[in-house]
Order: structure tokens, then C-alpha cells, then sequence
């Protein structure tokens, strides 16, 4: 099967590509709508609302006066973000669009705001469960599994603890973000790194703001001001619990999408892909530190949920009669959606004009990074020492990793006191990973046919348009009359040279 | 079958052609030259000249012993 190659900046985009038929099913569910709402754009939000108990369609003209002058751009992204998440009908009725909610989406979200949207479940009362684990050890919790995950993810033989991540999510992610060749331990492909670094830029978010004392992170609490974070007025903080979110959803998103086969593994073990979602929307709606117990889930969700204690999204405990589990942050901040944070992150890695690099680091995560495509030569308790070279750059190329990748990563990973410098990676360095990369491709080669003896230079000209017209030429000789033409469209030129003898 | 055409940098497709001229005349694989970039080949020596070029390259480069 073929990987999809989309990648989708957050949960919200991933749902946003599912099939029609499979958003409506969704759509039942009343979380999901109010997350869906709460993840549109604000004036997207404003025209849910003012539609939501308006039967009739409207016309996108009457939607338009709704408008100030400078607005008109806003409208645009609002309305593709109605049309993609289905949120929004489009009935075209002679030469006029009129827009219509979607009515599934529309008796649902009445009802939610109505009733207030009651959870399937109710929290175990505090005799059942004596001691809850506090805030802090779920955090921890959550941040050990993710970084072993993670770890496990890299290289198989180095975590610290063995993982019990079920055959089935291994498979998954290797499928789609390692490559395994014979006797080889697996090892990351191109999107497998993309994803890490991914992953990585949103991790190093964390200790900046808990270092800087801009946030206390136990109380999630920013300690001067507050910044408002989509459009709501929430009274939210820029803090632990959004930044967790962020990169769990560049996670999830990339579960599903690039892993393509997912949704067929998915299958296999009987779940469906939109229940998966359906529930995960659910599970941000739980209160963080309580205890819900495992009963109240369907058999699809209990498959599903030990995965996801796996991941740190829940958090599994047994008691004498019953057993629970307890949502960590991580899965209680997946309905929020921001833009992608631009705040500026603490790099780590030196490069100098020697080829060698200095990452000021101790996560066992950056050194496996590092390893893949620079040699570590030795590794102190807050430094990473180690020399990119050409074997190992050509280890990396190997593995499908570009040389665009990694210079990108040096650049945005800079030290502080590096970062300042134009450029902050020294010229030499980049230019020498990309023309080790081009030393590798110096042949290029592609199935093709040779076409010679034309009978008239007329002839041979409309040859040489038409291949060309279809992408197809690789190399022409107008003087000899020859030409080379890719083997994908020889039978199209066959074709169109008997057309031409007639 | 369809041939392959391969486009090189100009040393690189010095060095083929002198692979071309020292197999024996059974495996010679080039078919037309067709200018000093590029080749139209045999299909199945793909595998055979990215190895030869390889070899080619690991002669050129040092490596320091550990």
C-alpha cells in the first residue's frame, strides 16, 4: 500500500480528511462536535454559531454582508474550513451558493448546548480509589512513557525499561516510520526522522518555560500575565499541558497518516478508525487525575485503551474490585487545536568549522538523533561530543534521511550563542552534507526508448512536442533527428506516430 | 524491454564509458552514446553500474583506522 504522503499539521486537519460518510458517523457524538467547533477558526466559530438554529440555507451573499471590508481573506479560510470538515452543505441553486449546517452536526451541537454534554461515565468516588496518583507523578508518568516510546522507537535495544506496546502498535510504526532490513535492527526512515524532529522541537519547548520561571508546572499557571490562546477567551496559559497537546497531535496525525496501513490494522483487530477518534475526542473531555472506571468502556475502546496507556494518555490501575484509568494531560488537551506556537525554543547542538558538534544535552533521545547521521564520540553527563563525517552522513542518506533534513535540524537546534551568528551552521558544514548527498546520486537513470529514423523533420518536431506536452522527453537531437522518451509514455508515441502516418 | 538512459556528470561518464570498453564484448552495455551526459544502456545493468561506481568512490576516499 502505498503511503499517503499528506501530512497533516493536527488532529483536526487528520479529521478533517476522513470520508464523508465517516465524519457523519462522527458527528454523532456530541464531543466530538464541540471539539470540532472549538477548532475552527474564529470567525469559522461565529458563523456556526449564528447558523446553528437556522433551518433554511443562506446564501453565501448574505453571508458576506456579515463582513467588514478587511475580512474578506478570513471569510475565504473560513468558509474551506466549513467545506473540508463538513461542517458546512453546499447547495448550489441557479448560479447561487447557499450554505446549509450540516444536519447531523447541527442536532447534535443543539443538543450539547442544551443539556451541557454529560460524559458516559462518571468519576469513581475517592473511597473506591484511595490514593490518586497527584498531578505531578501523572506528568511524569506521561513524559516517562512518551520519551520511551520514543526511544523504543529508534533503537530497539535501548530503553530503559522494556515496553509492552502491543505487537500490533509496533508494527504500525514500523511500518511507517522504521525500515527493517534483514537481521538489521530497525532503523528510521525519512518521514520516521521527520516525525522525531517534529516531536523534538515541540519537547524542547518544555524546560525553556519551566527554566525561565515563566511557568510553574504543577499549577499550569504562567506567572505574569496570561496570553490568550485561540480565539476563545479562554482563560488559558501558554503552558505544559498546551505544548504536551501540540506535539500529540503532530503525533496522532501521523499515526494515522503516515501510516497508512493503520486504518487496515486498525480494522484487523476490529476497531474502526472513526470509533478510535471518536473516543480519543472523548477521552480530552475527562476531567485530568480522575479515575474512570474501565467498565463503562465498549470492548473496542477497553482494545484500544491499553495502547494508549502505553503511549501515556491514560494512566491503568486496579484496585481490590475494580480497575480504572486515569487520563494524564496528554489526552485532555486533544480538542484544543492551535496554530502552530512560533515561540522561540532552546537549542542545544554546536557546530564548528571542523565538522565537529558539541550538543549540550543528557536526553538519551538527542543522542540517538545525533547518532543517526553523526559519529558520537563521547557522551558526558550534560555534553554530547561528536564529528559528522562522511560515513556516517552516507549511514543517514542510507536510511532515506536528506541532507535538507538535517541541515534544517542543525539550524533550528542551534545553541543560543551560536544562534545569533548568520548563518548559524557554518557554510562549509551544510555545503559539504549536501554535495556528500549529490556524491551518491551522481547517475541518474530511467527507463526509456530510443526513437531515430524519422522520415521528415516535421515529423520528428511533432514527436518532440508531443513527449514533451506529456513530460516525457528525456534527451533530443534535432540535427541526427534521435530522441530518447521515457518508457511510461512509449505507447502513447506509438500510437500517436501511426496517427501521424496515415 | 525498455533500455535505460542515464544522465551523468561528464568525469563520471568517462568512467563509464571505460567500464563499457573493458567488459568482454558479451556484457558491454552501452548501446548508443548519445552526447558527453548521456547514455542509452542496456536495462538490467542499473544494479552493476551503481556498484562499479561505488567501488569507484571508496577507492577515492580515506578513511582514518580507529
Amino acid at each position: 500500500m502505498p503511503q499517503v504522503k499528506i501530512i497533516a499539521k493536527n488532529f483536526m486537519d487528520m479529521v478533517a480528511s476522513l470520508p464523508a460518510i465517516k465524519l457523519d458517523l462522527l458527528y454523532r457524538n456530541q464531543f466530538i462536535c464541540e471539539a470540532i467547533l472549538r477548532s475552527l477558526p474564529p470567525l469559522a466559530k461565529k458563523y456556526v454559531l449564528q447558523m446553528l438554529y437556522i433551518d433554511i440555507p443562506i446564501t453565501s451573499k448574505s453571508l458576506q454582508e456579515w463582513l467588514l471590508a478587511d475580512g474578506s481573506s478570513k471569510h475565504k479560510v473560513a468558509i474551506d474550513r466549513l467545506i473540508q470538515l463538513r461542517v458546512f452543505e453546499v447547495i448550489d441553486r441557479k448560479k447561487e451558493t447557499t450554505y446549509k449546517l450540516n444536519s447531523t452536526f447541527q442536532t447534535n451541537l443543539r443538543k450539547h448546548m442544551i443539556s451541557g454534554g454529560i460524559l458516559p461515565r462518571e468519576p469513581i468516588p475517592q473511597s473506591v480509589t484511595a490514593r490518586l496518583p497527584t498531578s505531578e507523578e501523572l506528568d511524569a508518568y506521561a513524559h516517562e512513557q512518551w520519551e520511551c516510546f520514543l526511544l523504543q522507537l529508534i533503537s530497539s535495544g535501548q530503553a530503559k525499561k522494556s515496553t509492552s506496546f502491543s505487537s500490533s502498535m509496533m508494527r504500525i510504526f514500523q511500518r511507517g516510520l522504521l525500515r527493517q532490513r534483514d537481521k538489521e535492527a530497525p532503523r528510521l526512515t525519512e518521514s520516521g526522522f521527520q516525525f522525531l524532529v517534529c516531536i523534538m522541537k515541540l519537547m524542547a519547548l518544555l524546560p525553556l518555560f519551566c527554566v525561565c520561571g515563566l511557568m510553574d508546572p504543577y499549577t499550569d499557571k504562567l506567572n505574569e500575565g496570561k496570553i490568550e490562546i485561540g480565539s476563545l477567551s479562554w482563560p488559558l496559559y501558554l503552558n505544559w499541558k498546551t505544548l504536551m497537546q501540540l506535539f500529540f497531535c503532530h503525533f496522532v496525525a501521523r499515526l494515522f497518516i503516515l501510516c497508512s496501513d493503520f486504518h487496515v490494522l486498525v480494522q484487523e483487530q476490529g476497531v474502526d478508525q472513526a470509533d478510535l477518534i471518536a473516543f480519543l475526542l472523548e477521552l480530552s473531555f475527562h476531567t485530568p487525575g480522575e479515575a474512570y472506571s474501565l467498565d463503562t468502556l465498549t470492548d473496542d475502546q477497553t482494545t484500544m485503551i491499553k495502547d494508549l496507556a502505553d503511549l501515556g494518555l491514560v494512566k491503568l490501575q486496579k484496585g481490590r474490585k475494580e480497575s480504572w484509568f486515569i487520563p494524564t494531560k496528554l489526552a485532555t488537551n486533544l480538542s484544543v487545536s492551535l496554530t502552530d506556537s512560533s515561540s522561540r525554543k532552546q537549542g542545544f547542538v554546536v557546530v564548528e568549522t571542523n565538522f565537529r558538534m558539541y550538543a549540550y544535552s543528557s536526553s538519551k533521545l538527542h543522542c540517538e538523533i545525533l547518532r543517526l547521521f553523526a559519529r558520537v564520540e563521547y557522551q558526558l553527563p550534560n555534553l554530547i561530543v561528536g564529528a559528522i563525517t562522511k560515513e556516517s552522513l552516507y549511514n543517514a542518506f542510507e536510511n532515506g534521511i536528506t541532507a535538507e533534513q538535517i541541515v534544517t535540524f542543525l539550524q533550528q537546534n542551534a545553541h543560543p550563542r551560536v544562534a545569533e551568528k548568520i548563518p548559524s551552521v557554518p557554510e562549509n558544514v551544510t555545503d559539504q552534507i549536501r554535495l556528500w548527498e549529490t556524491d551518491l546520486n551522481r547517475v541518474e537513470m530511467t527507463p526509456a526508448h530510443f526513437y531515430d529514423e524519422f522520415p521528415s523533420r516535421d515529423v520528428f518536431e511533432a514527436a518532440s512536442d508531443f513527449a514533451r506536452m506529456h513530460n516525457g522527453l528525456l534527451w533530443e537531437d534535432a540535427k541526427k533527428m534521435r530522441m530518447v522518451v521515457m518508457a511510461e509514455i512509449h505507447m502513447l508515441m506509438r500510437e500517436h506516430l501511426r496517427g501521424q502516418n496515415k | 524491454m525498455p533500455e535505460k538512459c542515464g544522465l551523468i556528470d561528464i568525469p563520471m561518464a568517462q568512467f563509464i564509458v571505460n567500464l563499457n570498453a573493458s567488459l568482454p564484448a558479451a556484457h558491454k552495455f552501452i548501446i548508443h552514446v548519445l552526447d558527453s551526459t548521456h547514455f542509452f544502456v542496456q536495462p538490467d545493468v542499473a544494479g552493476m553500474i551503481r556498484s562499479a561506481i561505488s567501488e569507484f568512490r571508496d577507492q577515492n576516499s580515506y578513511e582514518k583506522p580507529t
